[in-house]
């Protein structure tokens, strides 16, 4: 009997948001089959790496990463050789200084270093806040309104600050909304109803929905993205077919594997590879699961995971 | 040694001593005085508020005490050390749960006309409201010295002769007083005895020429409120009701912090004597002085109450409840008397307790689910229990399957910061104007009445209406403004249901995001469970034929309401039926009827448990429930906001 190939028809389909302006924008989502299902439907828009880069310059980052901006001094010199990596689609400043417990920035240093960065590059740009959801609420708001015009995406709304964030970015200065919650469906599609109820249009919307590092209960990661994928399309929940963005920078580079040094850990190799092999494999897993962008630091991790998606679209 | 003095609002006082450092809610527990304290002394619930009024403590600040209010003296007794003599102000507040509460204990005409229905339909059944204990009338001829058969043997021999029995047990109680009964009555006596096929026990002997009436104590004990009846055994009439806040609350509002306390030392016996000494004797006395009966004429208890307020009562060690795997040390006992654990009735008063089925799921959901009649149905029921634990039985006259969840004190108003029972000053029903924002409420009480906090169906009135005006979003947080909604200077808001001026307190009567978010937790709590049990059996909610509510929340619940929030499912509200205290109902049936109290045993033996904490899906349903209505709109479609 002939092989008779069945593709699995889905009448919804995942949101096509379309971040930046003019003649540089990408599109991420617009997808009615599971990820790299092309047996099933044609890829409509193939997954984007967006690479990070931070106000705090580039101390934080591994020697491979450092090496590759040798020479790259001030943010907006900085924000160009990240955009120039092959493979990069867009940039993804993350404002890590303004963290009350960190750095603790003022809103206006980190604006500047927005303007400076936005004012260098003109491919799509996302901005991530602090991560201290108080200071958040008031730096995105500023953020969304410098940005008018670029149609950025602005990482993370959370449920404790929606509405200063959500009102911002998706409402008076028209930008994306970034909506992050905690590896839960149902926390998920929470967020995104009291978002467009706050009048935001579900089409601005991107969700992050949480990220691990994998090895470090990365499974509910999975099962997570695995599950909005299936509601999104397979029960058209349109209150969960916002694309997924995942920032796995931040959380691999955070882990024993990519921060122990070569001279503690001796037998585990070179720190960079390490580092690198975090990052790709948890990117990979991402996208796999249904991530419709991923936010990388080393240019290794961004050229090898873009050509695993040009190699699988 | 410091002088501790707690002065209450009727103006009567209570002196202590504590050392220095001696944490005041411990001083307050050890001089039995009752300070509401849920979280059992963690500084998290910022209930057991009390007014320095002179000396001072050692007290840190918490968020549950505004600058304003420390200013004004303002302290949580747990978060206060001794440091000097002092005097504090325990206000009603702080106490109420002891004194003021009132649950569904058959007080009100609507409670008492669905009790009498439960009676009704049970008895349709063809169960037969019999008991064993009787009162019998002997003559017996007056001794001489003829004959000198000794008392007892005439007596025995008499209640042979009366009964045809072989076996007649007269306790030491009965042979202490009989020498003289039987003289002042010349020889003509009334006994109470039990009789069982082919034995009889006497418990007690009067003149026949007296009125005897023989007693029997129905008791309710909920985690938070205690409920009793006692009844005329003879005829099944109710003589007296009472209720009471448990006497337990002190040492936390759930029973796990409730076990952990009797793993201290002496803890069983501590936690055993505030629900027998502090609440459920002094229940009996005032029922039975209220009745002029006396406690020694209540011949049989019956307990119906979670499996572990009925280890914590008999006190047993009910350790390994909390702890894998979960075992109870009994499901059903009928070894125990009153002079066993300290009631202070008849002393060989059998105490009979309606069996539990799991490490959760007790007494009080056996007898519920027969005061339910869901076994005697073809039509699929669902009975939810509404308590500090929500417990849910759903099934037929085929099978019944049964589980239980941590819905917390919410609905009997705890955790709620204006939350409190269905007393006197509660706003029990709730309606907000869309444009002004403005409530109308009712109040219980005498007209005039003015409102003090919320009891259980008023929150679940005021969250509905919150939402349904589009004042709060889905998760409960306030996305309107106006004059009655208000945020503290952490931001969080609140919405005022009556000002300070318009209300019988010292605050204003308002519900928080906290309240609510709590609340939320709660309801979630309940519609998760039944949704992953139906769900279990591959059943969804339009399954349904009917749904049976019972518990303390009291009758005055707004059905739709409950189900504009996602409590219960969205179905017909006909198909609703509150059958008030069934926990209370089904102790009283179990007490008065021999039948019953087997059909019990039956209904038990016959009911699946499920434990949720088993289930891998519950977590996930529990959050997609924290949400109002739900996660899942579609689960609600006939829930639209004004």
């Amino acid at each position: 009997m002939p092989f008779n190939q069945k593709p699995q028809k889905f009448n919804a389909k995942i949101n096509a948001v379309t971040i930046g302006s003019g003649d540089k924008t990408v599109t991420i989502g617009g997808e009615n089959s599971f990820p790299f299902y092309t047996f099933d439907a044609p890829t409509e828009n193939t997954a984007k790496i967006g690479v990070e880069i931070s106000d705090l310059g580039l101390d934080e980052f591994s020697e491979g990463v450092k090496a590759y901006y040798e020479g790259a001094t001030t943010m907006a010199e900085i924000a160009q050789k990240a955009a120039a990596i092959e493979g990069a689609d867009f940039v993804a400043l993350i404002l890590d200084g303004g963290d009350p417990n960190g750095a603790n920035k003022s809103i206006e240093e980190l604006i500047e270093v927005v303007k400076e960065v936005a004012g260098a590059i003109d491919c799509p740009l996302v901005v991530e806040g602090c991560k201290n959801v108080e200071k958040d609420a008031e730096l995105l708001p500023k953020v969304a309104e410098v940005l008018q015009g670029r149609n950025a995406l602005l990482l993370s709304e959370k449920e404790e600050n929606y509405k200063a964030i959500g009102a911002a970015a998706g409402l008076a200065y028209n930008q994306i909304v970034g909506a992050e919650s905690a590896v839960d469906i149902n926390l998920a599609k929470q967020l995104n109803v009291v978002t467009t109820q706050l009048g935001v249009d579900a089409k601005k919307i991107v969700m992050n929905i949480g990220s691990a590092a994998a090895g470090y209960g990365y499974e509910y990661v999975v099962s997570t993205m695995d599950r909005i994928k299936g509601a999104a399309l397979g029960q058209s929940d349109n209150m969960l077919q916002m694309p997924i963005i995942t920032p796995v920078s931040a959380e691999t580079w955070a882990v024993k594997e990519a921060t122990a040094s070569e001279a503690d850990m001796p037998e585990w190799g070179s720190a960079d590879e390490r580092g690198i092999d975090m990052e790709v494999m948890t990117a990979a897993a991402d996208l796999a699961a249904g991530s419709d962008a991923v936010i990388l630091r080393h240019p290794e991790s961004v050229k090898t995971i873009s050509k695993l998606i040009k190699a699988l679209a | 040694m410091f002088k501790v003095t707690f002065a209450f609002e009727d103006g009567s006082k209570v002196e202590a001593f504590a050392n220095a450092g001696d944490n005041l809610l411990e001083v307050a527990r050890g001089a039995n005085v009752a300070i509401d304290a849920p979280c059992s002394g963690n500084g998290a619930c910022g209930k057991c508020r009390v007014q320095l009024k002179g000396g001072e403590v050692d007290s840190k600040k918490t968020l549950h005490i505004s600058d304003e209010e420390f200013e004004k003296g303002w302290r949580l007794a747990c978060m206060s050390k001794i440091s000097a003599d002092v005097e504090v102000l325990v206000p009603d507040i702080a106490s109420a749960y002891k004194s003021r509460m009132k649950v569904a204990d058959l007080s009100s005409k609507e409670e008492i006309a669905i009790f009498e229905k439960a009676k009704s339909q049970i008895e349709e059944t063809g169960i037969q409201f019999r008991n064993s204990l009787e009162v019998v009338e002997l003559q017996m001829a007056e001794p001489s010295l003829d004959d000198t058969m000794p008392d007892v043997e005439r007596l025995t021999r008499a209640l042979r002769k009366f009964m045809n029995l072989n076996r007649i047990r007269v306790p030491y109680a009965v042979l202490r007083k009989l020498p003289d009964v039987l003289r002042a009555s010349k020889f003509s006596v009334k006994c109470v005895v039990r009789v069982t096929p082919n034995d009889m026990f006497v418990y007690d002997i009067f003149d026949s020429k007296e009125d005897v009436i023989m007693g029997g104590l129905a008791v309710d004990i909920g985690t938070t409120t205690v409920s009793a009846v006692i009844i005329n055994m003879a005829t099944g009439e109710i003589l007296a009701k009472s209720s009471s806040g448990n006497g337990q609350i002190r040492y936390g509002a759930d029973v796990i912090n409730r076990i952990i306390e009797t793993t201290k030392p002496g803890g069983i016996k501590k936690l055993q004597d505030a629900v027998i000494k502090e609440t459920i004797n002094p229940m009996i006395h005032e029922m039975c002085r209220s009745i002029h009966l006396p406690e020694n004429q209540i011949y049989r208890m019956c307990v119906a109450s979670n499996t572990t307020m009925n280890h914590l009562f008999a006190g047993i060690n009910a350790d390994y409840l909390r702890t894998e795997p979960y075992i109870p040390a009994f499901f059903k006992t009928n070894s125990m008397f009153a002079s066993d654990v300290g009631i202070e009735i008849n002393k060989d008063a059998h105490i009979i307790m309606a069996p539990n089925i799991g490490s959760y799921v007790g007494g009080d959901i056996t007898a519920g689910a027969l005061v339910s009649m869901i076994w005697n149905r073809p039509e699929f029921s669902l009975f939810i229990d509404l308590g500090t634990n929500g417990e849910l039985v759903f099934g037929n006259s085929d099978f019944m399957m049964s589980c239980a969840c941590s819905a917390g004190p919410a609905f009997e108003g705890g955790d709620i910061s204006c939350g409190m029972r269905a007393t006197d000053g509660a706003i029990e029903a709730c309606t907000i104007d869309k444009e002004t924002m403005e409530p109308t409420y009712k109040i219980v009480g005498e007209p005039g009445t003015k409102p003090v906090g919320l009891c259980g169906s008023g929150i679940i009135d005021v969250i509905s209406e919150l939402y349904m005006t589009g004042i709060i979003n889905p998760k409960g947080k306030f996305v309107r403004e106006g004059k009655r909604i208000r945020h503290d200077h952490y931001g969080m808001g609140s919405y005022v249901i009556a000002f300070e001026e318009e209300a019988g307190s010292s605050k204003n009567v308002e519900i928080t995001e906290v309240d609510i978010d709590n609340f939320i937790r709660a309801k979630g709590a309940i519609f998760s469970a039944i949704r992953t049990m139906l769900s279990s059996l591959d059943f969804d909610v339009s399954m349904i034929d009917d749904v049976y509510v019972a518990g303390g929340i009291g009758s005055g619940i707004n059905m739709q309401n409950a189900v504009n929030i996602g409590m219960f499912p969205d179905v017909p509200l006909e198909k609703f039926h509150y059958i008030g205290n069934s926990s209370l109902t089904g102790a009283y049936l179990m007490l008065y009827s021999t039948e019953a109290e087997k059909k019990t045993y039956d209904l038990a033996a016959n009911m699946t448990y499920m434990e949720l904490s088993t289930v891998p899906t519950y977590m996930d349903e529990f959050v997609g429930a924290c949400f109002i209505p739900h996660t899942d709109a579609s689960m609600f479609p006939n829930v639209h906001q004004r």
